[in-house]
């Protein structure tokens, strides 16, 4: 068992390394084929793996010792449990098909090897993260899953700033900057999570923390609770720390099918679910959770409402079920948000890398108002793109239906009736945004034409490539009872109310009512041809939301400019004016005196004498007062 | 070899005085094969170092002036030991890279003189010997940034020499008044650390002492506000001086505290947890972004290294194992970090002759493997997890989160600052297209260039996944200190600070 899970672990590892042999080199084919092999292979052990714990229970094993100073013992560890090993297999699936994608996405890209080294880094930092035994363990992949995402974002590195006007990102390089900085500031807030843990239980191993738990003090449990949650914030792109998940787009979209949508961006949310024996203490802590979820899954929605960017679309919506996902684990269904996460994963891959081939066919065109009618020339990427936007709105039996469905249900359950209602609202935006990208990009009139495009599908392989996730996309929320039953070995088991069974069918109704109402709104505005409505586009509330509530900018006012203006005082004025002005005034104060001590040395037999005068003056008075004080 | 230590010493003394004689041609390679050989020898000493032993070894002791307690005493614990093999990779490495044209003779020789101190100061167990190893320091440096520096080299050379001397002497008279207290309570003179320890000092001496030695080292870290003269020094001195100044000449003044300030004062430097920590964060924070305001890659480096001894001075004062071990931990990755990226700055100005970033841009399209090695050594500056830089600093804050939780989240926003003024850097050095001409055709990292360079890549890489070998003994010997300290402590305060780690009370 051990060998497997190694090879699960290291296989992306070897990928990464060879293809970085080659990194400076031309493009080579056979990168792509020898990553994505080794990522079959990774994904091959741990469906393995999967099977094992299924039979018989968890895996736990440990490499070798890591950090070993005073008390602090860190081993790299690795346990493998129904938690680990569902992230695991989902990872891993996810990353072999964008892997196959990716070799004919990145066909004429001249980083072609760069690109796959990249990715498969990505691949073993995010199975780093979900298979560790303890917190430190989990921070070296949560770290390195934040630098490979840096190098992804940034990945075409060479283009310029622009103004935010024209890219609301303005460059891969700033977009990837302020990707990485933004999680640092959430992952200073784990840090100290974890001190709290390392001081107060002796130990950062998950067993030992989980055990002490329950014992130990509840004023600490919750600031551990927060600052945990702060980390996930960032990872987890949750309000206020947002904004660099929509900018993060401007990486390739492979990319931001696996890293900004299926896999990294649910860190935070494994974070909550691993640590669901902290936070099942500390309810005031998981209502927050909660309520900050539900808030941003509106808050993401509503401004998906009016984007003319493809891949920005799809983004809020990541955002908005990444709020899904949190809602159901603060509300205690921690299994729930696994199934939605991993559900969510299969889709939202699906979804963005359909929007890859048409961004393919559009030559990286992203405005879906340039678009329309392209159902005709790339039927397979609309009919996934269509799938999977089906199960992103949770109509049945796709899979999108069962976990949010449930996630819908629990909200009812735990008589959070507000969080209910907020999220059933998003239900009708999710549905309305989405269809209202695939009927202004795929239906209408051929607007593209005019501009000159030539939009053709993808190469054959890729569509194939795509198969897994389209399945998996319908069947997978048909294996809900038997996910439930493997993964609450490991989580709580959630039982719904007996007055919550006889609402379900109600409930159910509402909800697919709801999405269905919102695909019939933007089947009427858009389905014959792209209606635009100047006095809406001109209000107030529309400017809002397509300037992100404008707090892009009000970050760049408040924080990075400000910062940027006291540094250069900070340099000029105190640093260089004060501080080492100081120094080189005493110094000069030392010349000067010198120099005119030096005057005293003149040579001047007579001057001379009146120092030797003065000074003998100076002695009889000293020698008066001390013998009159005597 | 039962002199191993004193061969280390003379070893590159004899071979400087020797390299006088040795032709223009061939210096080059004398100083590169003498530079390995004192190399491989650390390297021999720390396979022969007892792992398990937390005391000095190697201890060689010779009376000098017997009447007055002065002797020459060495020896290296787990604390020292990584020091100085550091000091002889860095040098090593320096010297390969050297890139000067004018007078390379003098400059090996130079750089052989400055290693016999370096070297000298870490071996020392007699304050005299160790004050001795100090000042004589400054010497080659001063040379080093006066006669190969840039416009302003004489103004920063004499305030480098001026202001570290100045700290030096007040530390002289701590030392002077330390031995002198020696003799009134034992009756002898003696200047042996290892005596000085075993001296129980009232807590008012203390204090005065701790100030007096607390005073020589802060300059010579340099901490807030006494680092102004860094900038200068690394704004003026050539790549080599950066390369050694930030590896290792920086090191002797966090070493001061361990080596001199924890064990002799334990109850004064507990006392002033505090202020210490105080300074420490405004170095860390204030310094952080000073360095993104630079203009000039060369000073955000610079003043990147005031920063991260700040975090260094915070473990050092954490008062137990986690934060002393990490601090020293700290001290060797930011010595390779810090070299590795004087040196690549180095290479930049070699072919460009300015390190204003204004005047790059684009650089990862045209020297891809310059981009690559610079990206590694940036992320573990910024103290990536896997890299050399993530484990000092997270030992230095976890240990001093154990006494102040609301100052380590301040000192924590390192792992932010820092990552804003080194990918800025980054960004706007090597990202975005090439718009300057003269950037167009850069060479990329020729073979001497990565003769210097990948080793250090390995070293960060392999510390940074496996620090065992060196974090085990260096916990070893601070573990022992930590005790001893603990022991030794007077004031109920002081004894509840210093924590003795469990495992130490379990062996006992």
């Amino acid at each position: 068992m051990e060998t497997l899970v190694y090879t699960a672990l290291f296989a992306p590892l070897v990928g990464s390394l060879f293809a970085a042999l080659f990194a400076m080199s031309p493009k080579r084919q056979m990168t792509g084929v020898v990553t994505s092999i080794l990522l079959f292979v990774s994904f091959f052990s741990s469906a393995k793996v999967l099977m094992h714990v299924v039979e018989h229970g968890e895996v736990h094993i440990k490499l070798m010792d890591w950090i070993v100073a005073g008390d602090m013992y860190i081993p790299f560890g690795f346990n493998v449990d129904a938690v680990s090993a569902v992230m695991m297999t989902v990872v891993t699936l996810v990353s072999m098909v964008v892997h196959i994608y990716s070799n004919g996405y990145m066909e004429h890209d001249r980083s072609f090897n760069r690109f796959f080294s990249y990715l498969s880094a990505f691949v073993f930092s995010m199975m780093v993260l979900v298979m560790s035994d303890n917190f430190l363990g989990l921070f070296i992949g949560w770290e390195g899953v934040g630098v490979c995402s840096w190098l992804l974002i940034g990945f075409w590195y060479h283009k310029e700033d622009v103004g935010r006007d024209v890219n609301p990102s303005i460059s891969p390089s700033w977009a990837a900057n302020e990707a990485f900085i933004m999680n640092r500031i959430a992952d200073l807030g784990m840090l100290v999570g974890i001190f709290l843990i390392y001081w107060n239980v002796g130990s950062l191993q998950y067993d030992k923390v989980f055990e002490v738990v329950p014992g130990l003090d509840h004023g600490l449990l919750v600031m551990i609770g927060i600052f945990l949650f702060i980390g996930a914030m960032g990872k987890s792109a949750q309000f206020p720390m947002h904004t660099w998940l929509a900018d993060a787009m401007e990486g390739p979209t492979p990319v931001s099918a696996l890293i900004h949508a299926a896999t990294m961006v649910t860190a935070g949310v494994y974070l909550v679910i691993r640590a669901n024996p902290l936070y099942e203490l500390i309810p005031e802590v998981s209502y927050f959770i909660a309520s900050l979820g539900t808030f941003v899954a509106i808050f993401a929605a509503s401004m998906a409402l009016v984007n003319r960017d493809l891949k920005r679309i799809i983004a809020y919506s990541t955002l908005s079920q990444l709020g899904y996902m949190f809602a159901a684990a603060g509300l205690g269904a921690y299994w729930v948000a696994l199934f939605h996460l991993a559900a969510h994963a299969f889709f939202k891959a699906l979804l963005f890398l359909g929007a890859g081939n048409v961004m393919h066919a559009m030559h990286d065109e992203l405005d879906i108002f340039k678009m329309g009618g392209l159902k005709k020339v790339m039927k397979w990427t609309y009919i996934y793109m269509g799938v999977a936007s089906l199960a992103l709105c949770g109509i049945w039996p796709l899979a999108g239906f069962y976990s949010k469905d449930t996630i819908l249900e629990v909200a009812f359950n735990e008589h959070t009736y507000i969080i209910w209602f907020i999220l059933w609202l998003t239900a009708g935006m999710t549905a309305f945004y989405s269809f209202r990208l695939v009927f202004i990009a795929f239906w209408g009139d051929e607007r593209y034409k005019k501009l000159g495009f030539h939009p053709h599908e993808v190469q054959n392989y890729v569509l194939w490539g795509m198969l897994p996730l389209g399945i998996l996309a319908v069947v997978f929320g048909w294996h809900k009872e038997s996910f439930m039953e493997f993964v609450t070995e490991m989580l709580p088991a959630y039982e719904m109310s007996e007055h919550t069974h006889h609402m379900v069918a109600t409930l159910t109704v509402a909800t697919t009512l709801i999405a269905l109402g919102g695909i019939l709104l933007a089947f009427r505005l858009y389905s014959v041809r792209l209606r635009r409505d100047e006095k809406v586009e001109k209000s107030k509330i529309y400017k809002v939301l397509s300037n992100q509530y404008y707090i892009p900018i009000f970050y760049k006012n408040t924080f990075s400019e400000p910062y940027a203006k006291l540094s250069e005082i900070a340099w000029k004025e105190v640093d260089m004016q004060v501080v080492d002005a100081t120094v080189d005034g005493i110094a000069n104060i030392i010349e000067e005196s010198g120099d005119a001590a030096r005057q005293a040395q003149s040579g001047n037999l007579s001057d001379y004498l009146r120092w030797i005068a003065i000074g003998a003056i100076a002695l009889a008075v000293l020698a008066l007062f001390a013998a009159l004080k005597s | 070899m039962e002199n191993i230590l004193s061969v280390l010493v003379f070893f590159p003394l004899v071979a400087a005085i020797l390299g006088f004689l040795v032709g223009k041609k061939s210096i080059r390679v004398y100083g590169i094969s003498v530079a390995t050989i004192e190399f491989l020898l650390t390297l021999w000493l720390w396979f022969a170092f007892d792992n398990s032993n937390g005391g000095f070894q190697f201890i060689e002791y010779i009376p000098l002036v017997s009447e007055f307690g002065i002797n020459y005493y060495l020896g290296v614990d787990g604390i020292s030991l990584f020091i100085v093999i550091m000091a002889a990779l860095m040098t090593l490495v320096g010297i390969i890279a050297l890139n000067v044209k004018k007078d390379l003779k003098n400059m090996i020789i130079t750089l052989l003189f400055l290693e016999v101190a370096m070297i000298g100061v870490f071996v020392s167990l007699d304050a005299i010997v160790f004050y001795l190893f100090w000042e004589f320091s400054l010497v080659p440096m001063l040379y080093i940034i006066g006669a190969w520096g840039g416009e302003l080299r004489l103004y920063a050379a004499i305030k480098f020499f001026l202001y570290t001397f100045a700290g030096s002497l007040v530390m002289l008279v701590g030392m002077l008044y330390m031995a002198y207290v020696y003799h009134s309570v034992s009756g002898v003179w003696s200047f042996a650390i290892t005596d000085w320890y075993a001296l129980v000092l009232p807590l008012s001496i203390q204090k005065w002492l701790f100030w007096a030695f607390f005073l020589g080292f802060a300059i010579k870290v340099p901490m807030f506000p006494f680092h102004t003269w860094l900038p200068y020094a690394h704004g003026q001195a050539p790549t080599v001086g950066s390369v050694i100044l930030a590896a290792v000449l920086l090191k002797m003044g966090s070493y001061g505290f361990v080596r001199f300030s924890l064990p002799m004062f334990p109850d004064a430097s507990v006392a002033y947890i505090t202020p210490v920590a105080i300074i420490a964060i405004i170095m860390i924070i204030y310094t952080a972004m000073v360095a993104y305001a630079q203009k000039d890659m060369k000073q955000v480096i610079a003043y990147s290294s005031i920063s991260h001894m700040g975090v260094i001075v915070l473990g050092t004062f954490a008062m137990n194992a986690e934060g002393i071990s990490g601090s020293i931990f700290q001290m060797l990755s930011h010595g390779i970090v810090s070299g590795a990226l004087f040196l690549l700055v180095g290479v930049i100005y070699d072919r460009r002759h300015t390190k204003l970033m204004s005047e790059f841009g684009g650089l990862a399209l045209v020297m891809p493997k310059y981009a690559l090695i610079f990206g590694i050594m940036m992320m573990a500056s910024v103290g990536l997890p896997l890299t050399i830089g993530f484990i000092g600093e997270y030992l230095s804050l976890a240990g001093f989160f154990k006494i102040s939780p609301m100052l380590t989240l301040l000192a924590g926003t390192s792992i932010i600052l820092g990552a804003i003024y080194m990918l800025s850097l980054y960004k706007r050095s090597f990202f975005g297209p090439v718009t300057n001409e003269a950037n167009a055709k850069l060479p990329d990292l020729d073979s001497k260039e990565l003769t210097a360079l990948v080793p250090l890549v390995a070293l960060v890489v392999w510390l940074g996944v496996y620090p065992k070998p060196v974090l085990g003994p260096i916990d070893n010997s601070v573990k022992a200190l930590v005790t001893f300290m603990h022991e030794k402590a007077q004031t109920s305060e002081a004894k509840s600070v210093i924590v003795v780690s469990k495992r130490t009370k379990e062996a006992k």
